[in-house]
């Protein structure tokens, strides 16, 4: 009997190599159809991660309030799981009709992980529902346990889904050194082409970026809803649900460049032509954006919580202390945005005294950068720290003490980063790499310390006043819209990057892309698909909220009767 | 409420108008795909061969990144100081080299003749391309202006029997004598020797003081091995292709030369 995969590759051999289609060309058809299928993948990948705490926090922590805030967590990934469905799709259709040879290839290799992939979905759907769904009829005792471990399912079966289809992506990244143009792929083993070497790195990079991902979208869409409230208790809810999201984005986003930085190392193992293609080669200045945006990210973030102080009584003892966190963030996001090396030639070279510009060439290197971005961190944590704490008085007797401790703990991990950021210009380079891990280490050390004193302290704590809820100015919530676009933005120009570094391969070094689209574009071309595809996912999603509004406005049930309540 | 819808799009246009044009404002780098070119044979037209050779120019050539700015490299598509075009002026540069001997030289010996008021900072093309590429683009070049005279027979590697001078033996067309090899290899552009040259590398005038033959060798070949005190700032500067350029007796005779230069 015939293998079929291999009928597929035949099938495939006979036919064009390449589709067209109309207006932005295959590329561009298949480029919009992946991106935006990915920006919902991500989005009904990560917001389950939180519901699902939420909806805990609600049931130990005797919290009702979490528990709706994770219903209506859900209700926005009933609709947008059918929006990533379609995507996908659209994608396979596209992918099929216009890189019919590739697409055969990639059948042949990852066949039966495709056919397990559709069954998952299957099982991550009727879970999905059932766990929407079955909300209010199981919402006590015993019931409500099985109910949030629906939710765990959830995310059991939506985190296989993303490892299959990483794997996809991954190989044609970094297929295994054995594979080759020649090697039929019917014989490749499929576990084989799965775990290369950078499939891990990709699976906890995303699985990160999509909690940051669904955090930023959420809070969007409750500062819409915040901005259109009718009713106090409707704006309440929203900003708390704002304050919510954003937390949980920029709390994932801290750990983000660690789970980058790793994904850059195997990529730079794997092959390191691809690895200086990607930082030094035409792509160097897709870096330069990066930094740029995630400064955005840091200042709309922190000017989010510094607003936020305003409705906490008892917070305006620390706004003198906001300049100086703005400066460290300024300064901060300028060194990581520092171009390093610039094509120059002998007279500038000697103009400029050296290889590099003797300001941009001190400040463009990793001993800059890594300190930057630690401070950075240290800043927007400290941020945190303060409106947390902005309307507590604290009881414990060593409450001065732990104060006193913390702010140590402050400097002791700004002046470890500090120290390792300058003695990083005077070792070699392998020396150096390794400073980071000292830099990132007691940064991370200084957070959990800090957190666990703030903790201990907060118990028994006075409220100098209740946080009021809903008094924040509008500008606060155009903020949480900033932080959603470039977070969906830096998605798709990293997704640019990740792919751009083939280059004119399909598949590394295995399968040669030799269709008109070959040569891999320029920054500006990029950047117009990316906001093409990011203002495609941005009014999909809102229609799909907004649908989602529509079911809700038939059963929502003013507050006072909570216990009746079956729609938000 | 409409008011309300209004800003939140104006906010998220805004903000996608200004990553976009930061992207469009920046410099423009696409990755090309290797040029693979046509099979050259006797039938292959003049027109045939600068097609190709255009495709070289604007792709792995990289030609256009300093020739048309006006300030690194002379103009070759358009006039060039009231010289005209290359194609127009490329016969009168050097006396007794015809447009495609110059031509070719310029890709493959780009220090033999620098254009009076630019820097020898050209690469040598027939490192990056394969030698009927190179032919391809001077065939190009020729047609800005002027007349495509390139034949078949002029690429070693398609033609049946080419002309030797068409493609030296070689770095400095295979010479082993250290001074064209210094000569070729433009140290001067940076080094000072025997009192010409530049101050932006160590002096080599004395360089056997504090070098030994093998150290030198060792420098040539991985420049990046060690750097001189006082020229830190400049690591990085000195090009790493010298050690697949010259043959290996062409590096042992250079180094023996600078070693003895006490």
């Amino acid at each position: 009997m015939t293998d079929p995969l291999l009928l597929v590759s035949v099938v495939a051999d006979s036919v064009r190599s390449y589709g067209e289609f109309p207006v932005v060309g295959a590329r561009g058809a298949v480029w919009i159809a992946a991106q935006v299928h990915l920006m919902f993948a991500a989005f009904v990948l990560g917001v389950p991660m939180f519901a699902v705490v939420a909806e805990a926090i609600g049931i130990f922590g005797n919290e009702p309030r979490y528990d709706k805030l994770a219903k209506e967590f859900t209700r926005l990934l009933l609709v947008a799981y059918s929006a990533t469905a379609i995507w996908g799709a659209v994608l396979v259709f596209l992918l099929s009709t216009l890189y019919p040879k590739f697409w055969a290839y990639l059948t042949t290799v990852f066949g039966p992980s495709m056919w397990l992939y559709a069954g998952l979905f299957f099982f991550e759907s009727f879970t999905l529902y059932l766990y929407y769904y079955g909300w209010d009829r199981w919402k006590y005792g015993t019931s409500k346990i099985v109910h949030w471990t629906l939710g765990i399912l959830l995310n059991v079966w939506g985190t296989i889904v993303m490892l299959i289809a990483n794997s996809w992506l991954t190989y044609m990244m970094s297929p295994p050194r054995d594979i080759s143009s020649t090697t039929d792929p019917s014989t490749i083993k499929l576990w084989h082409a799965i775990s290369n070497a950078t499939w891990m790195p990709i699976n906890i990079h995303r699985l990160i970026a999509n909690v940051v991902f669904g955090g930023a979208i959420v809070a969007a869409y409750a500062s819409y809803r915040f901005l259109s409230a009718q009713t106090d208790e409707e704006r309440a809810h929203y900003d708390w649900m704002g304050y919510v999201g954003n937390f949980i984005a920029m709390s994932a986003l801290i750990v983000l460049p660690f789970a980058g930085y790793w994904l850059g190392r195997e990529i730079y193992q794997y092959d390191q032509s691809m690895g200086i293609t990607m930082m030094g080669g035409f792509m160097s200045w897709l870096w330069v954006v990066q930094a740029f945006l995630i400064a955005v990210l840091f200042l709309a973030g922190n000017y989010y919580l510094w607003i936020g102080m305003g409705r906490i009584p008892g917070a305006e003892r620390y706004r003198p202390y906001i300049k100086y966190l703005l400066i460290v963030l300024v300064l901060g996001s300028m060194v990581w945005g520092t171009p390093h090396t610039m094509i120059a030639d002998s007279k500038e070279l000697a103009a400029m005294g050296g290889s590099h510009h003797p300001l941009l060439g001190a400040l463009g290197v990793m001993s800059a950068k890594n300190t930057a971005v630690n401070l950075m961190i240290l800043a927007t944590f400290l941020s945190f720290l303060l409106y947390r704490r902005g309307n507590k008085e604290f009881t414990v007797p060593w409450a001065a003490t732990g104060t006193k401790i913390q702010g140590a703990m402050f400097v002791i991990a700004a002046a470890i980063v500090l120290f390792y950021g300058i003695r990083g210009y005077f070792v070699e380079a392998i020396v150096r790499i390794g400073y980071s891990v000292y830099q990132v280490g007691a940064v991370l050390l200084c957070i959990v310390c800090v957190t666990v004193i703030d903790s201990m302290m907060g118990r028994g704590a006075k409220a100098v006043g209740e946080i009021q809820w809903g008094k924040m100015p509008a500008r606060s919530q155009y903020a949480l819209f900033i932080l959603a676009v470039t977070f969906t933005w830096l998605m798709g120009l990293m997704g640019f990057a990740r792919s751009g570094i083939r280059q004119y391969w399909h598949i590394w070094q295995v399968m040669e892309d030799t269709s008109k689209y070959a040569a891999t574009p320029a920054l500006g071309y990029a950047s117009r698909m990316i906001s093409l595809c990011v203002l495609i996912f941005l009014s999909l999603v809102s229609f799909v909220f907004w649908l989602g509004g529509l079911a809700e406005k038939s059963t929502y049930v003013a507050s006072g009767k909570e216990g009746k309540n079956v729609g938000h | 409420m409409w008011a309300t819808n209004l800003k939140v799009i104006g906010v998220v246009l805004g903000t996608l108008l200004l990553y976009t044009v930061i992207c469009n404002k920046i410099p423009q780098m696409q990755s090309e795909v290797p040029y693979k070119m046509p099979t050259i044979g006797p039938n292959t037209t003049p027109d045939q061969l600068a097609a190709a050779g255009e495709k070289v120019f604007n792709g792995v050539g990289g030609c256009a990144a300093c020739h048309g700015l006006g300030t690194r490299a002379p103009n070759l598509l358009t006039d060039e100081k009231g010289t005209g075009q290359i194609g127009a002026r490329c016969g009168k540069r050097e006396p007794g080299k015809s447009c495609k001997q110059y031509l070719f030289e310029s890709l493959d010996q780009p220090a033999a003749f620098v254009v009076p008021g630019y820097q020898p900072i050209m690469p040598r093309i027939t490192k990056l391309v394969p030698v009927e590429q190179a032919w391809a683009l001077v065939a190009y070049l020729e047609s800005q202006g002027g007349t495509i005279d390139v034949s078949f027979t002029d690429i070693p590697a398609a033609g049946p029997a080419a002309p030797a001078a068409a493609a030296p033996a070689g770095f400095a067309g295979g010479s082993m004598d250290p001074k064209a090899l210094i000569k070729e290899a433009g140290c001067r552009n940076c080094h000072m020797l025997d009192g010409e040259g530049q101050t932006m590398a160590p002096d080599l005038t004395h360089v056997g003081s504090r070098r030994d033959e093998a150290s030198i060798h060792k420098k040539i070949v991985d420049p990046g091995s060690d750097v001189t005190k006082g020229f830190e700032s400049f690591a990085g500067v000195m090009p790493k292709t010298f050690g697949t350029d010259m043959s290996k007796e062409q590096l042992d005779a250079l180094a023996k030369f600078l070693a003895g230069k006490k």
